[in-house]
């Protein structure tokens, strides 16, 4: 053996140290000194210490270190959650042992930590603790996709059903949780917490929460009612931070909630066209106000149901009659509605407006006894609300700004936590639609005016001699003014989709589908079927097809006159002798210039056709058709 | 006005086949092919303009075709996997032999908002709503076994099914339970509790 530094071969031992040492030139060497501290001539001595053993003889194999290091891991995931209750971690542990089969995971691997997070979850919300999955995520550090899909496996594979999200659980964890609020004090703190579970159930009652992160909209009210108190230093940014959210959701959400806000105050306030969203924070105290005293007038919303209920019987027999659904019908019957009680209830006093309403329904005299025994027994809220009706006039009359205490009574159902099902049959006194089904209905509507603009225009393409003198009476004759107007402006800026629903209505699809609006799958059944049906329009018709569907871009804004002028001009100086051809040739002619800017082989090709001026096959429309729309994207 | 009236759509939708009066789009078609040979794909991507081959990122040449404009993916097993298709025919056309639907794509609106969490409550056995991941609620119907993306607004994923039929039958199946939860649900609710306390008295 030779030193490691000098590599002579001169190792004595060091008998204070027992290492080997060299005696050249001192190296300590790094090896072979434990032959001499575990053997003597009696055997192996002193006391073995190996990682994965806990005393003496017993041996930790792998499956046992690798248990211990999961419970570690699971622990570590518990504390950092803030769920150190003895029941509950041992919930999460047995499900996680019966989900492995008690086998666990490898700490270091991902897809364990996420397991763990999971379970977490999983066993919280079953409990009805309502811990968010950005917040397991955020601990976990992973996505919430894939915890999402973890969870699902989980719930999965043990059979189990999850009860719906507890928004209002939610909301109320995040206000205990919240550490900008540490400083608030109790009542206020209190009463935030009241006004936020109302405003949240009205949050579900409008659709906000329907399909949509719920957390986003908890930070979204928790900010609103911090700033109803009068909470300072709470901001969209730091909550949704502390609660894991996107900023610009929770954004949107407060948006839509003071939309809302101002929705409800156009409708009951005597100042209502002044409120919008700039100044909605400072009518919010009054609105929420109106609500809560609605929602509490039990009795009140149950004769209102009745009532409303004519409106949608109206409904439902005129949506079977009238082919063209309306949307919104019911929404506005049921505001009108309400504004003409609310009315009612400002001139004469919510007492008065109660019987006249009762005598105007005809009830029995018993029914009428049993009603008001109820409405009594609510909490007494009949007195409330001889009260509530003079103080609202009052102080609409004078000041916008309220004090808190004096606006929220805190008495309704609707601050405490519901059921869904109560809570859908509750009444606040103002229904809308969801957003996302708005935003649809409108969307169809301006299909189905691009549609009746793109009729005309065809229509004008497909009688020209009728286009000077006819498309100016069409617009007229429909009486629309709107439509017109909407035309006009559609023809200064056509758009993409303009041309493909041109392209549709040509090729003979139904409006109802175009107005669906799902585009591609049109164009490729109907469009670019290759070949399996061929259309053979008249040769008029496919001509213009083509013009139409071919018409690039740049031209969009040129009538189909101008193009017939210039195109003329450009084909008589250069093939004089085409002019004289039917007026479809010129079409075609027409198309090729302006489509390809190339004039010989298109033209060519499209000319014989014109002069044959038989049945054009689409399919000719469509090699040409196919490339522009491609090209254009 | 002859050549306009020829413009509108004149098929009238058979009601007897869709109560509702809705026909869902079909939107996707899936379709596998099996060629039964080995494929040399490096050879295929060469050879064909309209393909694309990344090995290190896909093992299947990708290849579009443009009428009817769907995408094939070729495997070196001579396995072919068409997507994109509208119909049926369009799917065939592509895929030409051999040849299998493996999922149809459909979709359509109600024209109705949905309280989804109502339907989430009653229909729990089939439906799954956890609006934390997903808008929708993802409902598994059993019979036929196929499965319907529901949304708030109105607008239905229906998923699943190897025959255009299944489709139109899942649909219909769930339409009248939509609109049990269509958003004038509690008006109902509220007249049929207003009536059984006026029965009581």
């Amino acid at each position: 053996m030779s030193c490691k530094a000098c590599g002579l071969r001169t190792l004595i031992r060091d008998d204070a140290t027992e290492n080997m040492i060299c005696d050249s030139c001192g190296t300590v060497q790094d090896f072979i000194n434990y032959q001499e501290r575990a053997f003597n001539i009696n055997g192996p001595t002193g006391v073995f210490i190996s990682i994965g053993s806990s005393g003496c003889g017993s041996v930790l194999n792998y499956k046992e270190k690798k248990i211990y290091e999961a419970n570690n891991l699971i622990d570590d995931v518990v504390f950092k959650l803030g769920l150190t209750g003895g029941s509950k971690v041992r919930e999460i542990r047995d499900m996680i042992s019966k989900v492995t089969d008690g086998r666990f995971g490898s700490s270091e691997s991902r897809w364990f930590s996420i397991f763990v997070g999971a379970c977490v979850y999983v066993v919280m919300r079953n409990d009805d603790k309502s811990l968010s999955i950005e917040e397991v995520s955020s601990v976990v550090g992973c996505d919430i996709h894939e915890l999402g899909r973890m969870v699902m496996r989980v719930i999965e594979h043990l059979g189990m059903k999850l009860p719906g999200f507890d928004l209002v659980g939610s909301f109320e964890r995040v206000v205990r949780s919240l550490s900008i609020l540490d400083r608030v004090e109790e009542d206020v703190l209190e009463r935030m917490r009241k006004q936020g579970i109302f405003l949240v159930q009205c949050a579900v009652k409008w659709f906000l929460t329907t399909g949509r992160r719920p957390l986003p909209v908890v930070v979204a009210v928790l900010v609103l009612v911090a700033e109803l108190n009068g909470v300072e230093g709470v901001k969209i940014e730091e909550v949704a931070r502390e609660v894991h959210v996107a900023v610009s959701t929770c954004r949107l959400r407060y948006k839509e909630l003071l939309e809302m806000i101002v929705k409800v105050a156009q409708e009951i306030l005597p100042w209502g066209k002044d409120v919008n969203v700039k100044n909605a924070v400072k009518n919010a105290p009054l609105v929420i106000r109106y609500l809560e005293t609605k929602c509490m007038s039990k009795s009140g919303g149950e004769r209102k149901g009745l009532e409303s209920t004519k409106f949608d019987l109206g409904e439902v027999v005129g949506e079977c009659f009238s082919k063209n659904v309306e949307y919104g019908v019911e929404e506005d019957s049921f505001e009108y509605e309400d504004l003409r009680y609310f009315e009612l209830e400002d001139a004469t006093g919510f007492d008065k407006a109660g019987i006249d309403e009762v005598d105007k329904l005809q009830l029995s005299h018993e029914c009428l006894s049993m009603v008001y025994d109820k409405f009594l027994k609510d909490g007494g809220c009949g007195r409330y609300m001889e009260g509530s009706g003079k103080v609202l006039g009052k102080k609409s009359e004078r000041e916008l700004e309220i004090q808190a205490t004096e606006w929220w009574n805190g008495k309704s159902e609707l601050s405490k936590k519901l059921l869904l099902k109560q809570l859908l049959e509750k009444d606040v006194g103002f229904s809308v639609m969801p957003p996302s089904f708005v935003n649809g209905c409108t969307k169809v509507k301006k299909r189905r005016a691009k549609i009746n603009a793109a009729k005309l225009r065809i229509d004008r393409i497909m009688n020209p001699w009728k286009s000077d003198s006819g498309s100016g009476k069409a617009c007229t004759a429909e009486g629309a003014l709107d439509r017109k107007r909407k035309r006009k402006s559609l023809v200064k800026d056509i758009d993409w989709e303009d041309f493909v629903i041109e392209t549709l209505l040509l090729h003979q699809v139904k409006e109802e589908e175009i107005e669906k609006g799902y585009f591609n799958t049109l164009m490729d059944l109907h469009v670019f079927n290759s070949g399996t049906i061929f259309l053979t329009v008249p040769g008029k018709l496919g001509l213009h097809l083509a013009l139409v569907k071919a018409m690039p871009a740049s031209v969009s804004g040129m009538t189909f006159t101008d193009i017939l002028s210039w195109g003329g001009e450009v084909l008589k100086d250069a093939f004089p002798g085409f002019v004289s051809c039917l007026v479809s040739g010129v079409v075609c002619l027409v198309y090729c210039s302006i489509a390809d800017f190339t004039y010989t082989p298109n033209i060519l090709l499209l000319t014989d056709i014109a002069f044959q001026n038989g049945p054009i096959s689409t399919r000719l429309g469509r090699a040409n058709c196919g490339a522009h729309l491609r090209s254009a994207g | 006005m002859a050549e306009q009236g020829s413009l509108e759509g004149s098929q009238p939708v058979d009601l007897s086949k869709h109560p509702s009066g809705i026909v869902p789009t079909l939107q996707n078609i899936v379709s596998t092919v099996n060629l039964d040979c080995k494929l040399d794909l490096k050879q295929i991507a060469l050879q064909a303009r309209n393909a694309e081959y990344n090995p290190k990122r896909f093992a299947a040449v990708i290849m579009r075709i443009r009428e009817p404009k769907t995408t094939a993916l070729i495997f070196a097993s001579g396995k072919m996997v068409c997507t994109g298709a509208k119909s049926e025919q369009q799917s065939k056309l592509a895929a030409r032999k051999d040849f299998k639907i493996q999922n149809i794509v459909g979709s359509c609106d109600v024209k109705f908002p949905i309280r989804l969490e109502g339907l989430a409550y009653s229909h729990g056995a089939f439906s799954s709503y956890e609006p934390e991941l997903f808008p929708g609620l993802i409902y598994r119907m059993k019979q036929p076994k196929i499965v319907l993306l529901i949304f708030v607004s109105g607008k239905i994923v229906i998923t699943g099914a190897k025959v255009r039929d299944e489709t139109y039958t899942a649909f219909e199946n769930i339409y009248p339970v939509l609109t049990e939860f269509r958003k004038v649900q509690q008006w109902y609710a509220s007249l049929s509790l207003y009536l059984s306390l006026y029965l009581i008295i």
